[in-house]
């Protein structure tokens, strides 16, 4: 059926990839179809599992109010994306361009990025705090504000604080896609440009744009999982408090599950996610003509 | 009307001077070919000329108005590039008009000018691909549409020919030639490519090292090159430089014990006085010795190289190695012996400290 060189290849292939499969398929694949399991059962630990049918969905879909307020919150901290990946953009750009040390700017800005999101929690709680935050000092000697905000713990700034962060966290990562995506774009079309008479703003839309869509998709999507895994740094942050004000699906899922005990709960929270999350990349994916990540 | 002036010309980055005072009167409609090895700094020309690169020192003029400080869109050229640089998400036809949407002209007139130059370029069935989906030579074609469309005043080209095959290379040099009979503009045309720059050029300029060594028509830097440098860069395959001695009046030069030949009277003047001299013979100046030769060389032959046409064959004079062509019919094989003589009209002798050419006034 296949050439000896074919086979040999196929082989050497599978070699190479089955550490790597063997890892994403116990911990990615094998978790999911626990997940899913748990979400068809009424499992609790030391008692007999039953078959427990849409029992759960039904639970979640049609009584569960925190299970809205976090998918709502999610879905917002989501649209937070788009903002940094315009910021990331411009940053990109500006750095991109031959301005005087801009090798320090491209460091300050990624070194969010590296930075362990627990840390990035801490130093952002105190300077989000009532009393001896920074972000309160400054609003108050400008005289913006007469009284100092409890950010963290008001309802209605909370989550846009947390989302702040995040957004601050992810720009850095952000900035070096896009500068790659950028730094892949051939001078000489800029350069054509300008021996054409391309205005800045056309040039931007015409060419760069056009030229940045696989890096700004690929941005969405890292965008997109971040928002489904910030994790630590709202728990660090909020805890997804004031009440669940800044909840996001990841959060609530880690509270029903090792808070309350209900694997099977939070296994079908965890399914419904996973839809969610792959509904809205293919979405995506189709928007972007099927390209992402791709660089010309 | 386009003429292009450089008035010494420098080029500097940062500390160190790549192009060196550079003088150039180009005419107009007139044919300009920057040649010259690798790194000499033909490019950086072209750039400082288009807008691209800033001008450390000099002027450059077009239609005698300094350019020094205009924008490169301020300075109606066009330029081809090396890879072509077509906007890859752009159809043929997109990437011919994209110039001249900038320039505010009316649509109609943007599909008149784009309809024309895919008619003279042969681009008519291509106009709705991408440039992924065309052969090299037909970007090359797109790239010199989108030139054209422009009306520019002078067309600058870097180097577009040398990502073409040798034949299809052959073919879009003949293409150029007419498109600059077509078009009549100003040309200059980079290359590194000696058999391009004559064949296209109405006027050569031989670059080394960010000077200029010799501006001129391609058959005056052929028959009268003004140094090694150029005797040796131009034609293929390249000059022979042998070191031969010179009798005190300067009429004879020996090259080899038995080997001694007689200069043209108007080299005498510059050969007398002088011990060594390197003597320029091109590999076409050979010939096999007939009865009326008066001083013959018997050589050995080392390597033939038969190329259809014609037959490469080296040998030594004396320790330097040479190579002569000759007529293919004579079946000569490797080792053979053969007497060959020289046409003493067609050669050059050069200054062996500077490499300069001694041709007298006579040139
Ligand atoms: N940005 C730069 N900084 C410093 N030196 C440079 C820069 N750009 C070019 N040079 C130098 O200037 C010289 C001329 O370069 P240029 O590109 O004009 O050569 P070229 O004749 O076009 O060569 P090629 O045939 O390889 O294209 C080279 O020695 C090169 O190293
Ligand atoms: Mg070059």
């Amino acid at each position: 059926m296949f050439g000896k060189k074919r086979t040999r290849e196929l082989l050497l292939v599978s070699f190479l990839l089955t550490p790597a499969l063997l890892i994403f398929f116990v911990y990615r694949i094998l978790p999911l179809l626990w997940n899913l399991v748990l979400s068809f059962t009424f499992w609790r630990p030391a008692k007999t599992p039953e078959f427990a049918g849409l029992e759960h969905y039904n639970e979640m879909i049609f009584y569960d109010d925190v299970f809205w307020e976090a998918l709502s919150n999610t879905i917002i901290y989501m649209a937070g994306m788009p903002i940094a990946i315009a910021l990331a953009t411009i940053v990109a750009l500006l750095v991109n361009a031959r301005v005087g040390g801009r090798n320090i700017y491209r460091s300050a800005i990624f070194i969010s990025y590296p930075m362990m999101p627990v840390a990035v929690g801490i130093i952002w709680q105190w300077l989000y705090n009532e009393r001896v935050g920074l972000i309160n000092y400054v609003l108050l000697s400008l005289g913006i504000i007469d009284d100092p905000i409890a950010f963290l713990q008001s309802t209605t700034y909370a989550l846009p604080s947390v989302m702040l962060v995040g957004i601050w966290q992810i720009l850095g990562f952000f900035m070096i896609i896009l500068l790659t995506g950028l730094q892949s774009i051939s001078q000489n079309l800029y350069e054509a440009a300008a021996i054409d008479g391309t205005s800045n703003w056309r040039q931007f839309w015409r060419i760069t744009f056009p030229l940045l869509r696989p890096s700004l998709f690929l941005c969405f999507v890292i965008g997109v999982i971040s928002s489904f895994t910030s994790f630590d740094l709202i728990y660090v942050m909020t805890g997804g408090g004031p009440g669940h004000a800044t909840e996001l699906l990841i959060t609530y899922i880690y509270k029903t599950a090792f808070e309350l005990s209900s694997f099977d709960y939070a296994g079908a929270l965890t399914i419904m996610m996973f839809v969610l999350f792959l509904g809205i990349t293919l979405i995506a994916n189709r928007i972007a003509g099927g390209e992402a990540g791709k660089i010309e | 009307m386009a003429t292009v002036e450089l008035k010494n010309v420098i080029k500097r980055y940062g500390d160190l001077e790549v192009v060196h005072g550079v003088d150039l009167a180009i005419a107009d409609k007139e044919f300009v070919v920057l040649v010259g090895p690798s790194g000499c700094g033909k490019s950086t020309i072209l750039r400082m000329i288009a807008g691209l690169e800033d001008i450390s020192d000099g002027e450059i003029l077009i239609d005698d108005t300094v350019v020094n400080e205009l924008e490169p869109k301020n300075r109606n050229i066009a330029m081809v590039f090396q890879d072509y640089a077509l906007y890859p998400h752009l159809t043929v036809r997109q990437n011919m008009s994209f110039g001249l949407e900038n320039h505010k002209i009316a649509k109609a007139e943007i599909g008149k000018r784009v309809a024309d130059a895919s008619v003279i370029l042969g681009l008519e069935d291509y106009m709705d691909r991408k440039p992924r989906q065309l052969s090299g030579g037909q970007r090359q074609r797109v790239a010199m549409g989108r030139a054209i469309v422009r009306n520019p005043k002078v067309f600058l080209f870097d180097e577009p020919l040398s990502n073409l095959d040798a034949k299809l290379r052959g073919v879009m040099r003949t293409e150029i030639k007419k498109l600059h009979q077509r078009v009549a503009t100003t040309v200059i045309f980079v290359t590194h490519d000696q058999v391009e720059a004559m064949t296209l050029a109405d006027r050569v300029v031989v670059l080394k090292d960010g000077h200029v060594e010799q501006i001129g028509t391609p058959e005056e830097v052929y028959h009268t090159p003004a140094s090694v440098f150029v005797a040796g860069f131009i034609g293929s395959p390249t000059m022979n430089f042998i070191t031969g001695s010179v009798s005190s009046s300067g009429d004879s030069v020996r090259l080899a014990d038995n080997f001694v030949l007689t200069p043209p009277e108007h080299w005498h003047a510059a050969l007398a006085g002088r011990r060594e001299v390197t003597v320029g013979i091109r590999p076409e100046t050979f010939h096999v010795a007939d009865a009326e030769d008066a001083s013959v060389l018997d050589i050995k032959i080392d390597v033939v190289e038969p190329l259809g046409s014609d037959t490469m064959i080296f040998f030594k004079i004396d320790s330097a190695e040479a190579v002569a062509r000759v007529v293919p019919k004579l079946g000569l094989r490797s080792g053979d012996t053969l007497s060959v003589s020289v046409d003493t009209q067609a050669i050059h002798f050069f200054d062996p400290e500077n490499g300069q050419s001694l041709r007298g006034s006579e040139a």
